[in-house]
């Protein structure tokens, strides 16, 4: 009857426990670099590629990993390297040696990208390009590629990419698995943003209850306990969105469409929803939590950046408007499916 | 972990998804022979006796209820695909919604066999409606406070005081009272307090209509002057009036219900997009990805329920994101529709978007207040 989209405890545990030390940016700066200590221990647990085929792992375990990835402002491409860059490899049936780390893209006709998450500090990129008969897929070492080192606006390396696609071995790739690969960035960005959101309400709740004002705790202000609980809401529903996508990809039942829609409502609540909690955390924190020195901002800043990768959150609202608009049935039944629809 | 409240996720059966398909059948068949109009707020303002004993007729009320009292021994999961598929089409459902909602449920709880015997078949029959006599002119919020006065004489209890808010009472037959039946003790101020099934054609019973501001008359103040009521229609046990009422809010708050009372608002902008009446609106598919993510929780919650496990926290949540969202949908309707413009093709939206705008600031209040259930999910969190 139900299918739990959450991890075991074990599991969880073991997550809590690789996470504990992550680096994060104690250094007091804006910019992240690829926490190599951390994705040893990673590769060591066997987490780095975890759906590899026949790892036995899916996207439950991958989302769980994600989201604990997020939660400790973990710097390492853990999604890049597994649900997108490690699947395309395996999807194209391109050697797949599991100690390179990688990230991809979508590059246009001229070989370029921007905004390449990771790409200056990572082994190899897995470039996607439509050519004149379709679509083609590469293997690139990062050191062929010409790469201009850029950041997003959580201090992660997003970097500019150029590639000569003349001198690359490529592979072809259908149609669909690029449509698919785009579909598991959205929500592999969706499930981050939904770890960094359960770290702001934890924080939140933490400092409300430590720091004193006028002789009382602020959790006293109900103005504040409002702000909190604000937080915990949206947090909640955004949870129930991400998690109902996370199963619809986990099915893998290839229905692209019925993905799509369930992507695009994790999507926009999610985004939405951070909204909320990236204000409310902001607020409740006070002028401390605006400082490098306070870890707020580790948490606040990758929810708004990660929000604005594979679709803004306008964008997945738009396409939802034209889901629903091009649909042949009422707004409710295309929501809510059922045996005949 | 999360300290959000995690609400599981829920696939539906095949069996659940086929209960759906039945409901939207019927709702076809309904709507082409004209037996209803799709309205805004359909669950509170639609009254329609008739409408209810059809949907008695196919084992759709009282759904719970076991077979021995006249009802079908369905779950819970069930009796919410079929709710849930009836409140988004905008069927009327005001006259059972509290019998099938409430009573069932707490006559099973708390009710005495020849409290079932009498009252369970005409209630899963849809021929027995129930109001709800909580509040009261000075106690809102503050339900505690009642001072509706119950006192012991011979053969029962004397009831003195007055309801209000009581939607249906008019057209009801009975009501669930909650009143004082020992002196106020400040120390403990839910002990005290009793429930009592009132016949509302009792002796001693002035019905007066409270008119909403959209005119419409659901609400009701009920005075009650020295109303005798047996000791058989005690509800529960005396002075477990508090517990008896506090531990039914999870099924009132998280319900489909809380998300869904513009819904047949939203759809019409999304008939009147692919109509090319509407332009297309990135807020429509925002609203709907935030109604699609509350059927998530609900149902969740809804399962949990049925199975045991305490969800006041993902209850209190539903009720304030749900509200919320669909006043927003009134209001998104309210910035889109324009006036004066009849051959726009928006007639009918911008009908339901009157309603739904009048109907709107009752949302956030109804059932709690969304200030009373942030202090709920506060509680929870342990800020206080």
């Amino acid at each position: 009857m139900r299918s739990i989209a959450r991890l075991d405890a074990q599991l969880e545990q073991l997550l809590e426990q690789v996470f504990a030390n992550a680096a994060g940016l104690h250094s007091g700066s804006t910019g992240l670099h690829f926490d190599r200590a951390l994705w040893a221990k990673l590769e060591e647990s066997g987490l780095a590629r975890l759906t590899a085929a026949g790892s036995g792992a899916g996207w439950i375990e991958a989302a769980g990993l994600l989201r604990a990835a997020a939660r400790h402002a973990a710097a390492v491409p853990v999604a890049e390297n597994d649900v997108l860059a490690g699947w395309l490899v395996e999807q194209a049936g391109l050697p797949d040696d599991a100690s390179v780390v990688r990230t991809s893209c979508i590059a246009d006709a001229s070989g370029a990208a921007s905004e390449v998450p990771w790409a200056a500090e990572v082994d190899r990129i897995a470039v996607l390009w439509e050519s004149g008969d379709g679509w083609r897929i590469a293997d690139v070492q990062v050191a062929d590629a010409d790469v201009t080192r850029g950041r997003d606006l959580a201090g992660r390396p997003t970097d500019g990419v150029k590639i000569d696609l003349s001198r690359c071995a490529s592979a072809p790739i259908s149609a669909e698995s690029v449509r698919e690969y785009d579909l598991r960035g959205a929500l592999a960005r969706a499930v981050q943003c939904a770890g960094a959101m359960d770290r702001l309400l934890a924080m939140s709740v933490q400092y409300a209850t430590e720091r004193e004002q006028f002789g009382r705790p602020l959790a006293r202000f109900q103005a504040i306990q409002h702000l909190v609980a604000d937080i915990a809401s949206e947090t909640a529903l955004a949870n129930a969105a991400v998690d109902a996508a996370v199963v619809e990809m986990a099915a893998a039942h290839g229905d692209l469409d019925r993905l799509e829609l369930s992507v695009a409502i994790a999507r926009s609540v999610v985004g939405h929803a951070g909204s909320v909690a990236v204000r409310n955390a902001h607020q409740v924190h006070g002028a401390i939590g605006t400082t490098l020195e306070h870890r707020l901002h580790e948490f606040t800043k990758p929810v708004l950046a990660w929000r604005m990768e594979f679709g803004s959150v306008r964008e997945w609202d738009a396409r939802l408007t034209a889901m629903v608009a091009r649909s042949d049935t009422d707004l409710w039944s295309f929501g809510v499916r059922t045996t005949r629809s | 972990m999360s300290l959000a409240p995690a609400a599981h996720h829920v696939q539906e059966s095949a069996q659940l998804r086929a209960l759906r398909d039945a409901v939207r059948a019927f709702v076809r068949d309904e709507l082409a022979a004209g037996g209803f109009v799709p309205a805004v707020d359909c669950w509170l303002s639609s009254w329609d006796a008739a409408f209810s004993r059809k949907l008695a007729a196919r084992g759709w009320l009282g759904m719970t209820i076991p077979v021995e009292y006249g009802g079908h021994g369905a779950t819970f999961l069930e009796r919410f695909v079929v709710t849930e598929e009836l409140l988004a089409a905008g069927a009327p459902l005001a006259a059972h919604w509290i019998s099938d909602r409430q009573i069932g449920p707490a006559l099973m709880k708390f009710g005495t066999e020849e409290q079932r015997r009498l009252l369970l078949p005409g209630v899963a029959r849809g021929e027995i409606f129930f109001a709800i006599g909580m509040s009261e002119p000075d106690s809102g919020s503050d339900l505690a406070s009642v001072r509706t006065k119950a006192v012991k004489v011979d053969g029962g209890w004397q009831l003195t005081g007055s309801k209000i808010w009581t939607s249906g009472a008019h057209l009801s037959h009975y009501f669930i009272v909650l009143a004082r039946s020992a002196p106020l003790d400040a120390e403990h101020r839910h002990a005290g307090l009793s429930q009592f099934i009132v016949a509302l054609d009792a002796p001693g019973i002035d019905i007066r209509p409270i008119v909403s501001m959209n005119g419409q008359h659901h609400f009701n103040q009920v005075f009650l002057d020295s109303v005798l009521v047996p000791d058989a229609m005690l509800f529960g046990r005396e002075g477990d009036g508090w517990k008896q009422v506090t531990s039914e809010l999870s099924y009132e708050r998280s319900g489909p219900e809380r998300f869904l009372s513009t819904v047949v608002v939203l759809a019409e902008m999304a008939a009147a997009t692919q109509r090319g009446d509407l332009a297309p609106d990135p807020d429509l598919g925002r609203m709907f990805a935030r109604i699609m993510a509350l059927h998530q929780m609900s149902i969740s919650v809804a399962d949990a329920l049925s199975n045991g496990r305490p969800t006041d926290q993902e209850a209190a949540i539903v009720k304030v994101l749900g509200t919320a969202t669909e006043g927003d949908v009134a209001e998104l309707a309210g910035l889109t529709t324009g006036n004066g413009r009849s051959a726009d093709g928006l007639g009918r939206l911008r009908e339901m978007t009157a309603t739904a705008l009048l109907s709107r600031p009752g949302f956030t209040l109804r059932g709690g207040t969304n200030e009373i259930l942030r202090g709920v999910i506060a509680r929870g969190l342990g800020l206080r």
